[in-house]
């Protein structure tokens, strides 16, 4: 990670400097208006080269423009490797929050790099009058950032890499942080009955388990839970993928890896809420002992499930997760987040994952979190027919609606999955608890640089949870839904 | 389809006899003396049957009385009563009576609106559309000629029955042109169909290729240039605002694709014949230009549809080709099969520049993605118009079409960027309804606009309350109540 030290000092010349902006400086007014730089968030001047001296647009000041900015600076001087920010007359907050945004755009993955590995900035001198004001916001801020870099750093290693016991091995190492973590074996797995991660683990090459993290917090009020999809590789199982594709499944378990960094957000700020995480981790190979189509499941709420698809094992995982989760903790809301279906990128693309719940007070806390951290979401349907759809022949609910292929008319070539995938998960949560759900599947990494981070995994999810519990959780009293 | 006449409360001495009923109450009015008649069977019966007058529930018994059969029709609790609840009584009704000639509804419970809410869903549901049928069996066949509804005020009753059987005609009409084959509704029939508005007082202007060309149509004349048939664009104003009231026009505009196979980039076999309904917008459009005029509506409408057929043929349009829009914008052609957007830009531009309306609501059956991305219960809403689109989601919840939000936003307008055009015609899979909105946003020229992408909601394979399975009319009433609401007030 970025490392970021705050001084007092006048700029070193030998550095290159950057300065923040909300409006166009004076005196440079003629290249501002020759390059269209009017200030606004991660717009970027530079007037001369040696030393390099940039100004960077913060637009309204809001944490959103400040990040968008300090991200901006570092995607345009990618190859220095210290920067100075010239905060100098700036609130410590606002330069916090630009710093933030630099980090999260410095972050690289070059763990199975062995030579070549090109320089990047790894350093930012954040000038200030007040050092020790500074470090103390920054405290806050880096928290959430540090919890996106983790979960980045989990999603973007491949599952030879990352197989369910180095991942829960990672995971074992935030108890450092104040965590509480436990993991449930196969055996603990199989003795409470969660029929579904078991099977849907059962062909890994590696055991299906279950982590629970517990950040305790400091208000006494019942937690907040997360609990996520924690697939490490996803071939489909038997319902095998198409090969060309198939690599981006190491990313399927970036819902657990968004949790788990929320986890860790919570406790570097030491935030007073109570919190929990659930996360389902298992492979989905294709194996001799793997589940197939047509099974029928009992999962850990006692109902039975017909497996249609074994592609489909994200919502299987989940239901014993999610009961888990709210038998044993009884949490003030529940939020999932998992990289479930296709169906959420054809319907919302790469910029906004789908947001669906049984709460209209959680979701719109959810949606104004992700507004204010650059992680947006867009609220979807849970209609009555995508539960009737749901109906099966021999068991409690079926898992998911095969496709028909144009077979019975053109609209059965396309099947509402993420709506089914959320009418099937609310089933398992039962009535009285708030509950969100974020399919994340169009989001979790993105093919090019993004406004907060390079090409690949944008651990998306953490900030966003970590924004919802500052603004939610954090007083005894407030309860998200009156 | 049956005749609806409001009438006094009445014990009939024959026929069928349908009983509206409050859920969890004891029989009333007509309903009592039925049951007295019936010497007490009938709550025996409706108790062995399971009856609980739940919202849309009918049970029908035999030999009671002196009467064919007795219908219990569920209002559901009798503080609840809705416009939504009557209609569903009604849409209970008219399956349960369909082989009698005559039914008498003992509907007390209802006020007088209610009470034409009433007949208003019987009729929408009991529609069907059989020109093509030669060999149907009489005892198959519907035969219900008369519903008599017995109301405690019958004149208020059938005064406010008379628009929304205008709307019911709107729909209907909508319905036929969505079920018609598409070797006999090709554009240029469409566009015949649509003159027939002219009887109810709409000013019907039909333009073939030599206009379109003329107006620099080059994107709808691209998608229509495989076709044996003449691409078409109906232009329908309905003149309803009183004298010194007049206002800028809304204006409602449809895409018409008379057969869609896809061009070209020819779609797959199974379920292409569906295809047949990809001018179910337009049939909307035109559905309630006809319900507007049909109950005189006091608002000043535009309905503007353009009608092609989509077909692979040596003069076919080509993935790659680039056309030339009426605003002057051009478009590389990607996929042929994205061919309802391209009519769209043409006739979207046309409109606002020609019409200057206070606001644009378009209706297409546009993406399979809407369906992955909604179902089909709810159509996509697309809008640049905070207002507007409240208002059509408000309009549409009223009459159970529903809406659902669906956003636009730049990062998702890049998908469209062409390497040789202005825009290309698709974004690639992900948020393909979006990439498909925001097509469409560049032909507004800034005005306020609302699309619906409605092909998860344009046909039903199955039976609804009110809407036999097939041709929904989606939008009909839903626009019909958006002019009603938010144009004829005061």
């Amino acid at each position: 990670m970025l490392k970021v030290s705050f001084r007092r000092a006048e700029p070193d010349p030998g550095l290159p400097v950057v300065r923040p902006v909300a409006a166009v400086p004076a005196g440079f007014e003629v290249l501002a208006a020759a390059r269209n730089f009017r200030a606004q968030a991660g717009q970027v001047l530079e007037p001369a080269a040696a030393p390099r001296h940039v100004f960077v647009g913060t637009g309204a000041w809001t944490r959103r423009d400040c990040e968008t900015a300090g991200a901006a600076v570092v995607a345009h001087l990618a190859d220095a490797p210290h920067l100075q920010l010239d905060a100098r007359g700036i609130a410590p907050e606002r330069a916090c929050m630009i710093a933030a945004g630099a980090a999260l755009r410095a972050w690289r993955f070059d763990l199975h790099r062995t030579r070549d590995v090109r320089p990047g900035p790894s350093r930012l001198t954040v000038l200030t009058e007040d050092p020790a004001a500074a470090k103390d916001a920054w405290e806050g801020v880096v928290a959430p950032v540090r919890g996106c870099l983790f979960a980045r750093d989990l999603v973007a290693e491949p599952a030879n890499h990352l197989t369910t016991k180095s991942f829960v091995k990672r995971l074992e190492g935030l108890a450092e942080h104040g965590i509480h973590v436990d993991v449930l074996g196969r055996k603990r797995l199989a003795r409470a009955g969660f029929g579904a991660l078991l099977a849907v683990g059962a062909g890994g090459s590696t055991p299906p388990l279950l982590a629970v993290l517990r950040w305790r917090g400091s208000i006494a009020a019942p937690p907040v839970a997360f609990v996520g999809k924690g697939i490490v590789f996803d071939t489909g199982g038997l319902s095998i993928k198409p090969a060309q594709g198939m690599a981006a499944m190491r990313a399927d378990m970036a819902g657990a890896a968004a949790c788990a960094g929320a986890m860790l957000s919570l406790a570097l700020r030491r935030s007073p809420a109570p919190a929990v995480a659930v996360l389902a981790i298992a492979e989905n190979a294709t194996d001799a002992r793997s589940y197939r189509p047509s099974d029928v499941l009992r999962t850990l709420s006692g109902r039975t499930v017909e497996v249609v698809d074994t592609d489909a094992e994200g919502r299987l995982v989940l239901t014993d997760a999610l009961h888990y989760a709210v038998d044993r903790f009884r949490p003030r809301a529940v939020v999932d987040l998992a990289t479930l279906t296709g169906a959420i990128v054809s319907a919302l693309g790469h910029h906004r994952a789908g947001l669906f719940g049984n709460d209209a007070a959680l979701t719109a806390a959810l949606a104004a979190a992700g507004e204010a951290v650059g992680e947006a979401l867009w609220p979807m349907p849970i209609g009555e027919s995508h539960r009737a759809d749901l109906a099966s022949d021999i068991a409690d609910i079926r898992q998911c609606v095969p496709s028909a292929r144009g077979e019975g008319g053109w609209a059965t070539r396309f099947i509402p999955d993420a709506c089914h995938a959320a009418a099937f998960l609310r089933e398992f949560v039962g009535e009285g608890v708030p509950w969100a759900h974020c399919d994340i599947a169009g989001v979790d990494t993105q093919d090019a640089p993004h406004p907060l981070g390079p090409a690949g995994p944008t651990g998306f999810g953490v900030r966003l949870l970590d924004a919802l519990v500052a603004a939610q959780f954090e007083e005894e009293d407030h309860h998200v839904s009156p | 389809m049956p005749d609806i006449a409001f009438v006094k409360p009445a014990l009939p001495r024959g026929g069928a006899l349908v009983l509206c009923m409050t859920e969890g109450d004891p029989p009333a009015g007509l309903a009592r003396e039925a049951e007295d008649a019936s010497g007490g069977l009938l709550s025996r019966a409706l108790e062995a049957a399971g009856f609980k007058g739940r919202k849309g529930h009918a049970t029908t018994l035999y030999g009671l009385g002196p009467w064919t059969r007795v219908v219990a029709v569920g209002l559901g609790k009798a503080a609840e009563l809705s416009a939504e609840a009557a209609e569903a009584a009604g849409g209970a009704i008219a399956p349960a009576v369909a082989q009698e000639r005559e039914a008498t509804v003992a509907a007390e419970a209802l006020d007088p609106a209610l009470a034409a809410q009433l007949g208003f869903g019987a009729v929408l549901r009991a529609w069907r559309f059989d020109r093509y049928r030669t060999k149907e069996k009489e005892e198959d066949k519907p035969k219900l000629e008369r519903l008599a509804i017995a109301t405690g005020n019958a004149a208020a009753s059938k005064s406010a029955f008379a628009p929304l059987r205008a709307v019911a005609d709107g729909v209907f009409l909508a319905r036929e042109l969505v079920s018609e084959p598409p070797n006999v509704l090709h554009p240029v029939e469409f566009a015949e169909r649509c003159k027939g508005l002219e009887r109810l007082g709409v000013e019907v202007e039909v333009m073939g290729p030599k206009e379109l060309k003329r107006l620099g149509f080059g994107a709808m004349l691209g998608v229509a240039q495989g076709s044996a048939h003449e691409a078409r664009m109906v232009v329908m104003q309905w003149k309803g605002a009183p004298r010194g009231k007049k206002q800028k026009p809304l204006a409602l505009i449809g895409k018409g694709v008379t057969f869609d196979t896809g061009g070209i980039s020819i779609k797959p076999a199974g379920g292409m014949e569906d295809m047949k309904w990809d001018m179910a917008g337009a049939g909307a459009v035109v559905g309630a230009m006809a319900a507007l005029a049909g109950r005189k509506a006091k608002a000043d409408v535009v309905g503007l549809v353009g009608l092609v057929e989509n077909m692979p043929s040596g003069t076919a349009q080509r993935p790659g080709d680039v056309v030339k829009t009426a605003s002057g914008q051009t478009v590389e052609v990607i996929n042929t099969d994205a061919e309802g957007r391209l009519v769209l830009a043409d006739v979207m531009w046309y409109c606002q520049d020609r019409f200057d309306p206070r606001g644009m609501v378009d209706l297409a059956t546009l993406t399979g993605a809407i369906i992955i991305a909604l179902g089909h219960e709810h159509a996509g809403l697309f809008s640049n118009d905070e207002t507007l689109a409240q208002q059509v989601i408000a309009a549409g919840a009223a009459v159970g079409e529903k809406c659902w939000r669906m956003p636009l936003a730049d990062a998702y307008d890049k998908q469209i960027k062409s390497d040789i055009a202005d825009m290309k015609n698709v974004g690639g899979r992900p948020g393909g309804s979006i990439t498909a909105a925001q097509f469409l946003q560049r032909f507004t020229n800034g005005k306020p606009w609302a699309h619906l992408d409605i092909a998860g909601t344009a046909w039903s394979s199955k039976d609804a309350a009110t809407v036999p399975k097939g041709a929904t009319a989606f939008g009909v009433r839903l626009l019909d109540r958006l002019v009603a609401e938010t144009m004829e007030e005061g």
